[in-house]
């Protein structure tokens, strides 16, 4: 999902800094206390996700927990991812440090929008819609993701259709895991702090 | 009360992710293409692949000199190998462009070229200058010496490049998991600061 260095064009590599840098001064503005260690907590698991691969096809794919990380954090996911993506650029060599704003805005952008489609039904008093809400946002998340890849990808004069269909083709299964994963996020939380998912989402309104 | 309750909770998630990082630690890790080239008499033998082990297959590789012209281009084949003769002596410069926005690099400079290349030329010169009465000529001697040292060294050159591209080792992905909450804290102390 990472896009390397030295794949996009100008334009694009400068809209997609200045958007990150639209929603990172977001997020930290609505960054308060509380949320500090949750943002440091879901950054580190973000971090370390996208060392966790699917095998698939003829290349293999890795989570990358935006679903989990939008739906907890909102806009705080942006400094959140930014912070993550940073760290595995310089240490992993995964993207590049000129990719950075269009990578962050690629996979804060669909958890952000997850958050705001999915975070009220996740906090409702059924059980059943919050944990399908939580998988939808999960799946989507990485949908979205792999869509606006695509849609960078279209400067390089890679057509649209068949990016976008191999990406989602070959993330197909991270979909689910991830729909997966942040349905037991979503339970566990419901279960041991619910205020977590509520109180979220009631802040940063 | 309730901030000790927060921060336990993160421990354990911090640890969950951590536990089922190592159980992961299968042979696919990281995620990057890269390609890495050799010289081989007059043909330039090129190996593409994703990190973690698995081959990059038919994905377009493009040569370009060192002005930036491009000389040619082709496919990897279902091992991730492409081969092509030296189109010219000068620096090379080969791109693989895996899909989903994935791209290495891979660069030859000229010398190496130029001396696998004057090895080739020293031969055929040779060739034509008559019988050689004892054994061989120094020419054919230096030439299967390079040969055999060229397919003795493949491995070796190869591993040397492997070892240059490894997957992310433990102390990395500890340390970025540090540096993430070494900001936390900095964030903490700062809005605490604020707020006096």
């Amino acid at each position: 999902m990472h896009i390397s260095e030295g794949v996009l064009s100008a334009p694009v590599l400068v809209t997609g800094a200045a958007l990150a840098a639209a929603g990172v001064s977001v997020g930290l503005k609505k960054m308060d206390y509380e949320k500090i260690p949750q943002a440091a907590v879901l950054s580190a698991a973000f971090f370390v996700a996208s060392l966790i691969h699917v095998p698939m096809g003829p290349s293999s794919v890795h989570l990358v927990l935006n679903g989990i990380n939008g739906l907890l954090l909102g806009w705080v996911c942006f400094p959140s991812i930014l912070i993550a993506l940073t760290l595995q650029a310089i240490l992993f060599q995964f993207g590049g440090i000129t990719v950075l704003g269009v990578n962050t805005v690629t996979m804060a952008l669909p958890g952000l929008i997850g958050y705001y489609l999915f975070g009220r039904l996740i906090k409702g008093e059924n059980r059943l819609i919050s944990l399908a809400a939580a998988f939808a946002c999960g799946f989507f998340s990485v949908l979205l993701s792999g869509i606006l890849v695509a849609g960078a990808l279209l400067s390089t004069g890679e057509s649209f259709t068949t990016a976008a269909k191999l990406i989602l083709l070959a993330h197909l299964p991270v979909m689910i895991i991830e729909g997966i994963i942040t349905l037991f996020c979503v339970a566990f939380l419901r279960k041991v702090k619910p205020e977590l998912l509520g109180g979220v989402y009631e802040k940063a309104l | 009360m309730k901030k000790r309750y927060n921060t336990r909770l993160s421990f354990i998630i911090l640890f969950l992710t951590v536990i089922i990082l190592i159980g992961s630690n299968g042979p696919a890790l990281a995620h990057k293409v890269i390609i890495f080239a050799w010289v081989e008499g007059d043909t330039v033998f090129t190996e593409s692949k994703f990190s973690g082990g698995k081959k990059a297959i038919n994905a377009p590789v493009v040569i370009f000199d060192k002005d930036g012209k491009k000389l040619l281009e082709g496919k990897t084949d279902n091992k991730g190998e492409f081969s092509f003769k030296i189109p010219k002596v000068t620096d090379l410069k080969i791109v693989l462009n895996a899909a989903m926005g994935h791209k290495a690099e891979w660069m030859i400079p000229e010398s190496e070229i130029r001396e696998t290349g004057s090895i080739v030329e020293k031969k055929s010169a040779a060739e034509p200058s008559g019988p050689i009465s004892v054994g061989l000529s120094k020419e054919e001697v230096q030439k299967i010496v390079e040969d055999s040292l060229d397919k003795k060294l493949r491995p070796i050159v190869r591993m040397m490049t492997e070892s240059k591209n490894t997957k992310p080792s433990l102390t990395e992905i500890i340390g970025g998991i540090g540096y993430i909450f070494g900001l936390m804290g900095v964030a903490l102390y700062f809005k605490n600061r604020s707020k006096k």
